[in-house]
């Protein structure tokens, strides 16, 4: 009640993905926005205040690492992290905050998420 | 012209002149000999009747001399020679009598023929040595482009051979015999026969006669046995060579060692193979990956679910469990994976406990003795996820290799590196099982090959290897058989001196 919940914006061209995983980190306790694009995203971090921005890392347009450019660019202090299915660190991946496979599944997400946000996992029941 | 009266002998000159030749005059038959010696004579024209010496006499001793013994010698005779003197001299060698009075018509005739023969002879006799000059001559130039053509022939890397025209082999070069160890008489005629690999035998024989009836070139492929035993391969070719008439006289043919090429062909062809495989397996866990996450999510939000019942979330709860198992093979076999994005300090020494913790169980269940040989730490830099996945993979293959008990022997120092002396740490995992076959042992780090029948992907190793190979460090193995026991010692080797971090390199190149 009244407690600051972290604001994660995520950010994945394919519909169920996204949808999935801003379910699992709104049952994780946070609150979370979605874009379909990093132009979108863009214009979301810029437009609304955002703690933590999760992005896939292909995606048609603009890659996961050229918005986590153009983010650090614009908000410095914004951490970002990668999520991708691919199991290779992508290249110029090194300026997002940490990096996340698909295959690691939901708890290791959310570690990650906690971490880098430095809040302890807290879950809440609707 | 031998006669002791000079008054004869001027008669006699009288008479030769008008044929202008050189007409010498001797007195007696030791100038005439003294004028033998000096003189290329035609003709000698000599008295029968000399006081000091017998006309006969003199012909025989002109006669003993061998420059001589053809000289023509024509005998004037006063006293009347009977058919049997004349035949006495004919037996001396005479060549001719001419009687007393000499008709000058007659005598200048007789000599006339005599000299004319012996120009003849002459003439015949310089024709000779001329004819025997151009022969020597050319017998040398081709005894002297022969040697050059064998000197090309044994020099040149071919193997090379000429045959007759109906294809029967009379030469080899010495690469031939050097290659081959065969000798002349084992393979002359169509005695290379024995060193040609049985299995082409036939095709190449049938082609090689078809180019011989049609005398088009020829050119075949096949293998050849080596003084070793071993085959290697050849590329063949001959040309016909005609002479004048374009009849063909013989054909010269060579054998090239293409076996080099083969294998690098060969090999290329694999390693293309490898890296398609390599990429696909990458592709497909990629693929994979986006919609197994949304799966994985959509269980973790069923997860104590109110509107569940507990048979449901069971089902649910079994279902998550066995999508974790799918996440784990795209994870940890169908490519590699770093879980951070920095290199962190390591010691070996505690991965490898982890990984041996973790094959307790397995030891335990296959009676297999462990002996730990920790001589440091073995501190790296480096991802511990994936050097867990390749000692846990090296260990597991060593333990599985010894279902009936063994010993397992892990080893930890410090070493250099073999190739360039490289400062770093090595790891030693031997066990006492099955071994590992010869005709296995090359493929062993190929993808999708496995030696465990219908168990593990055959990933295992490629994927250690690929890691390893992100270090800068090696994986080596050797199986061995000695007095009945048996052997196999996989060797980790990672750098740590001069290491710069570990890059990032593309995973799926083989």
């Amino acid at each position: 009640m009244g407690e600051h919940k972290a604001v994660i914006l995520c950010v994945d061209d394919e519909q169920n993905p996204l949808t999935l995983r801003k379910l699992v980190l709104q049952k994780a306790g946070y609150e979370v926005l979605t874009a379909n694009s990093g132009k979108e995203a863009l214009e979301l971090a810029a437009s609304r205040h955002v703690d933590l921005v999760l992005s896939d890392h292909l995606m048609p347009g603009m890659h996961g690492t050229e918005l986590a450019q153009q983010l650090k660019a614009e908000h410095p202090k914004l951490p970002v992290i990668l999520i991708s299915g691919v199991n290779e660190l992508p290249v110029g991946s090194a300026i997002a905050n940490a990096f996340v496979s698909k295959s690691e599944g939901p708890d290791a997400l959310c570690k990650e998420v906690a971490t880098i946000l430095n809040l302890p996992l807290e879950t809440f029941e609707n | 012209m031998v006669d002791d009266q000079p008054g004869k002998l001027l008669s006699y000159e009288a008479i030769l002149g008008p044929l202008h030749e050189n007409l010498f005059k001797a007195n007696s038959g030791r100038e005439a000999l003294e004028y033998l010696l000096k003189v290329d004579i035609a003709v000698v024209l000599m008295d029968v009747s000399m006081p000091d010496i017998d006309g006969f006499q003199l012909a025989d001793m002109i006669r003993e001399h061998p420059r001589f013994q053809t000289t023509a010698i024509i005998f004037i005779s006063a006293v009347h020679l009977s058919d049997l003197d004349r035949i006495k001299g004919y037996e001396r060698g005479a060549v001719d009598y001419i009687s007393v009075p000499v008709i000058p018509e007659l005598l200048r005739a007789k000599v006339t023929v005599f000299a004319e023969l012996y120009r003849k002879t002459q003439q015949l006799e310089r024709l000779n040595r001329e004819l025997e000059h151009r022969v020597a001559e050319r017998t040398e130039e081709l005894r002297e482009s022969e040697s050059q053509f064998r000197s090309l022939a044994n020099s040149i890397p071919q193997l090379a051979w000429m045959t007759q025209p109906d294809g029967s082999i009379f030469w080899y070069n010495q690469r031939w015999y050097d290659y081959t160890g065969t000798t002349f008489d084992d393979v002359k005629g169509w005695g290379w026969k024995i060193v040609h690999h049985p299995d082409y035998l036939d095709a190449a024989t049938r082609k090689f006669r078809h180019c011989l009836s049609t005398g088009e070139p020829w050119e075949d492929t096949f293998p050849l046995r080596g003084k070793d035993g071993n085959y290697r391969w050849f590329l063949s070719r001959a040309l016909p060579i005609h002479d004048v008439n374009g009849k063909i006289v013989r054909w010269f043919g060579t054998n090239t060692d293409i076996t080099d090429r083969k294998l690098a062909e060969e090999a290329l062809i694999k390693s293309e193979r490898l890296a398609a495989m390599g990429r696909l397996a990458g592709i497909i866990a990629h693929e994979i990956n986006n919609p197994l996450e949304a799966i994985s999510n959509a269980f973790y939000l069923l997860r104590d679910h109110p509107s569940l019942d507990e048979e449901a979330r069971y089902y649910s709860k079994l279902a998550e469990e066995e999508l974790a198992r799918v996440a784990h093979i795209t994870k940890q076999t169908l490519s590699f994976y770093r879980e951070s994005q920095r290199a962190i300090p390591i010691a070996l020494a505690e991965v490898l406990d982890n990984v041996i913790e973790l094959q307790s169980r397995n030891l335990h269940v296959n009676s297999v003795a462990l002996e730990k040989r920790f001589q440091t730490q073995g501190k790296i830099q480096g991802y511990p996820g994936e050097l867990k996945q390749v000692f846990l993979n090296i260990i597991g293959n060593a333990v599985q290799a010894m279902p009936n008990g063994g010993r397992l022997r892990v080893g930890l120092r410090e070493s250099s590196a073999r190739k360039n002396g490289r400062r770093g740490v090595r790891v030693t995992v031997c066990d006492t099982g099955v071994g590992i076959r010869r005709e296995h042992a090359k493929r062993l780090f190929e993808p999708f090959f496995s030696t465990k029948e219908a168990k593990g992907t055959g990933l295992g190793l490629w994927i250690s290897r690929g890691i390893i190979q992100k270090y800068e460090g090696t994986i080596r193995f050797r199986s061995i058989a000695l007095a009945g026991r048996k052997a196999t010692c996989f060797s980790v080797f990672i750098p740590t001196a001069a290491a710069t971090e570990p890059t990032e390199i593309s995973a799926l190149v083989a």
